[in-house]
């Protein structure tokens, strides 16, 4: 052991840390401090600067017109609605092209050969009505709309509107406590929230990402939309005279994502009040130059990294629940199905809140995708009232060409106006899909945030469900 | 059931989990509180104390230990002579002593407790209020190898936020500094370096007002109801008896920050400002993040835009376009605004 040395080390090391009282705390502002000046006087022997122009004049123009006060937020709604306009018209036909050969065509000619190639018949209908069929159907559902709306979206973000929008509404986000890019990231969540879950990482705060992420939820995504005019036409439509039933329905549609933001809204502002105190919070919000979109590229980037990665992982959820669907529905204990046993159990919750057992079980096994929700509850119907005219047997996903087909399948399960109102409830407020809480959990790195995101929506509609369901009661509403 | 009296069970069930699980302030927080309040924090607590005045240079007495800790004499003498049996302290007289053993017990406290604020100002929303009180539970439950990784992660930081130095892993302090900024005589500068965190309802006071150490302070006026002095360009008026609870240092003349302390957030739209400095208030992440954008002294800055909603604005700094909020831009300060579009 060389002590001499030793003790040099440790005098050298002690005259350090009894230097670094002298020091002071300044040494990283002047290092950075430094480092600009050098790099300024660099600069400015060597790079020539153009004109006295500090910005393109066109650049400023366009800015002050995207953020003035009259023409700002017109600007911006209109814009959104163009996108949403073009996603839902272009993505009629292509799903239904989908639908017609994945569900129509595909799904019998499959089965036809499990049959012909000899596999019993629980195999052939574990594999087909329920891996196969479940995929098939978030597939169908779940494609076009996202191959569409994401390119828009990335089209707006690489021309630089984007940024934009989250500088006009900053305000808002700012006193519950988040950041303005939410607004961008809850515009995603309309679309998917697992590609939202992504799209989060434009927030480079840690604490005003975690809000974007625990509130994406409450933004309906493209699952959810067709459950919630669906219901809304059966139920709140079928309140007033018929040329009037499409404006009330849409006004039904309309008011649940209204409540969707005011608990976005909310919730931010609980979370960043409470469990999210000792997050750190910072704000900066860059707003680059203006440039031609990059069409080709960006369509290339949506459609991989958004696009590609969410169905992935979707069909990865599907595939397995799918299995235990079909499952639950034919697998038999004491002469009731594993289905019946679960709803009857779940029945007195399910009513409690507004709901019944068949809803429940259908969010519980249809948790991969809520494009599934509603084929899973129209077969558990058919299946627990025993109506043998539609549908395609136990454990086979369904849905009707006819509203009033739908209606009437319901109607049969007791389904009242309350059971409707409530549905578009829960169906806004509860737990994001197994997509989504995989892709947060990928995201956040962290189990607990998982849990929180999956547990406090959940606690919310449960919550607000039960208010709804006990007031209506009271109002007389059955 | 009723569908009115389901409807009163379950706010009654939603009232009573609220009551128990609130953060912070439900039953299950309180509980968890007050078991930690255990022996071993008055232990610490007294240590503390005694530290504190021997480095102040006050001799510290079994009453002004009893006034600290908030307990009645009785239960202090019955603290001393657990202390005593311990050999932390001391007893000369009637004035306390740390041991050797005591002193550095003391040190290792007050490390945990300082690195502890330092780690809520920079890295957490936590109110400023509220940093002592977070900090007074903590210190009692974080482990040294925990303290150590804090003080890692921060970058080894030399003092927490009100000004105190925070002790060294081998429990080194520099010697105290700074006069009471009752001392100072009209109209001269100095620097704030420390603002005393007890009692506190002072403490909320200074808080209120906007002191923090760094801050530049120029005596106006002392009378014996009111000390009135600038603060970065700000009048305030105190009772001497929080005033005395500041300490500062004379400011050499060439550190003087003269004429108005102007910050971004007055600049008016297509207006330039040149950056003379950043507010020590601005702290951590926040503060590095604006550094890395180049928010430098010598920076030119212009107002550019201004959201619909009064608030963020968007600035152009050295060739970009960055909106930062109201409550940031007010922690930059520039010199006297130039050039209207």
């Amino acid at each position: 052991m060389s002590t001499p040395k030793q003790s040099k080390h440790e005098q050298i090391l002690s005259t350090a840390n009894a230097l670094r009282w002298e020091v002071g705390e300044r040494l990283h502002d002047s290092t950075i401090e430094s480092l600009y000046k050098e790099a300024e006087r660099i600069a400015g022997r060597s790079v020539a600067v153009e004109g006295g122009r500090p910005r393109i004049s066109f650049d400023r123009t366009l800015d002050r017109l995207v953020t003035s006060r009259v023409f700002g937020f017109p600007l911006m709604f209109l814009l959104l609605a163009i996108v949403f306009w073009i996603t839902i018209e272009g993505a009629n036909v292509p799903s239904r092209l989908l639908a017609d050969f994945l569900v129509d065509f595909a799904h019998p000619f499959l089965k036809e050969t499990g049959t012909s190639l000899g596999l019993p018949w629980w195999l052939n209908g574990f594999l087909f009505d329920g891996m196969y069929l479940a995929m098939a159907w978030v597939v169908s559902v779940m494609l076009p709309p996202m191959a569409i709306f994401f390119p828009l979206f990335t089209l707006l973000e690489d021309f630089g509107y984007l940024p934009r929008v989250a500088f006009n509404l900053d305000a808002l986000f700012r006193r519950a406590g988040a950041h303005g890019k939410q607004a961008l990231t809850m515009a995603m969540g309309y679309g998917c929230n697992a590609a939202a879950m992504i799209s989060t990482r434009v927030i480079d705060s840690p604490r005003e990402r975690l809000i974007a992420i625990l509130t994406n939820n409450f933004a309906l995504c493209n699952g959810r939309w067709p459950t919630q005019i669906l219901v809304a036409t059966i139920f709140i439509g079928a309140l007033v005279p018929p040329h009037l039933a499409g404006a009330a329905s849409a006004l039904a549609v309309v008011g649940v994502v209204l409540i969707g933001i005011f608990f976005t809204f909310l919730v931010s502002w609980g979370l960043s009040r409470t469990v999210l105190r000792g997050e750190v919070s910072t704000f900066s919000l860059e707003l680059p130059p203006y440039r031609p979109p990059r069409i080709w590229r960006t369509l290339y980037t949506s459609l991989i990294d958004r696009t590609a990665i969410v169905l992935w992982r979707a069909v990865i959820w599907a595939v397995p629940a799918g299995g235990v669907i079909w499952l639950v529905s034919n697998i038999h204990i004491g002469g009731e199905s594993l289905a019946g046993l679960t709803i009857g159990f779940l029945d007195p919750v399910g009513i409690l809140i507004g709901l019944n057992g068949v809803i429940l079980l259908a969010y519980i096994i249809a948790i991969p995708a809520n494009e599934i929700v509603i084929p899973t509850i129209l077969m558990l119907t058919v299946l627990m009232t025993g109506s043998a005219e539609v549908g395609g047997g136990a454990g086979v996903m369904f849905e009707l060409d006819s509203e009033t087909a739908t209606a009437a399948v319901l109607h049969a399960g007791g389904w009242t106006l309350l059971t409707g109102l409530n549905l578009m409830l829960f169906s806004l407020l509860h737990n994001p899909c197994s997509t989504t809480l995989y892709t947060i959990y990928k995201e956040t790195g962290s189990a607990r945030w998982t849990w929180v995101s999956a547990l406090l929506p959940l606690a919310i509609a449960f919550i607000v469900c039960f208010f709804v369901a006990q007031i209506g009661r009271m109002a007389g509403m059955v | 059931m009723t569908p009115f009296e389901t409807l009163l069970v379950g706010t009654l069930v939603l009232a009573i989990c609220a009551i128990f699980a609130w953060p912070r302030k439900g039953l299950i927080a309180r509980w968890r509180r007050a078991a930690e309040r255990s022996a071993r924090i008055l232990v610490e607590d007294a240590l503390k104390h005694l530290y504190d005045y021997e480095y102040r240079k006050i001799p510290s007495t079994l009453e002004s230990l009893a006034g600290t800790l908030s307990i009645s004499g009785d239960e202090a003498v019955k603290l001393i002579s657990r202390l005593e049996g311990l050999r932390l302290v001391e007893r000369r007289n009637l004035e306390l002593r740390l041991t050797t053993g005591g002193r550095s017990y003391a040190l290792r406290v007050i490390r945990l407790h300082r690195l502890w604020e330092r780690y809520l100002a920079d890295e957490t929303n936590v109110r400023e209020a509220e940093w002592h009180t977070e900090a007074e539970l903590k210190e009692h439950a974080m482990t040294v190898d925990e303290a150590n990784a804090i003080a890692r992660k921060l970058g080894d930081p030399l003092y927490d936020p009100h000004g105190d130095p925070i002790p060294t892993v081998a429990g080194t302090l520099p010697s105290h500094q700074g006069i009471p900024l009752t001392s100072l005589k009209d109209n001269e500068v100095a620097a704030i370096v420390h603002v005393e965190d007890e009692p506190a309802a002072i403490y909320a006071q200074l808080v209120a007002v906007g002191l923090f150490p760094g801050m530049q302070v120029r005596m106006i006026g002392q009378s014996p109801d009111r000390v009135v002095f600038d603060a970065a360009g700000n009048e305030v008026i105190l009772a001497p008896v929080v005033a005395a609870n500041i300490s500062v240092v004379m400011l050499p003349v060439e550190a003087v920050h003269e004429g108005p302390f102007l910050t971004l957030a007055s600049l008016a739209i297509g207006e330039r400002g040149m950056v003379t400095g950043l507010s020590p208030a601005c702290r951590g992440t926040q503060r590095r993040r604006l550094m890395d954008l180049g928010v430098v002294p010598g920076t030119m800055i212009e107002a550019e835009l201004r959201s619909p909603g009064g608030d963020p604005t968007a600035y152009r700094i050295r060739g970009a376009t960055i909106a930062l909020r109201q409550q940031q831009a007010d922690l930059i300060y520039i010199s006297e605004p130039t050039g209207t579009a």
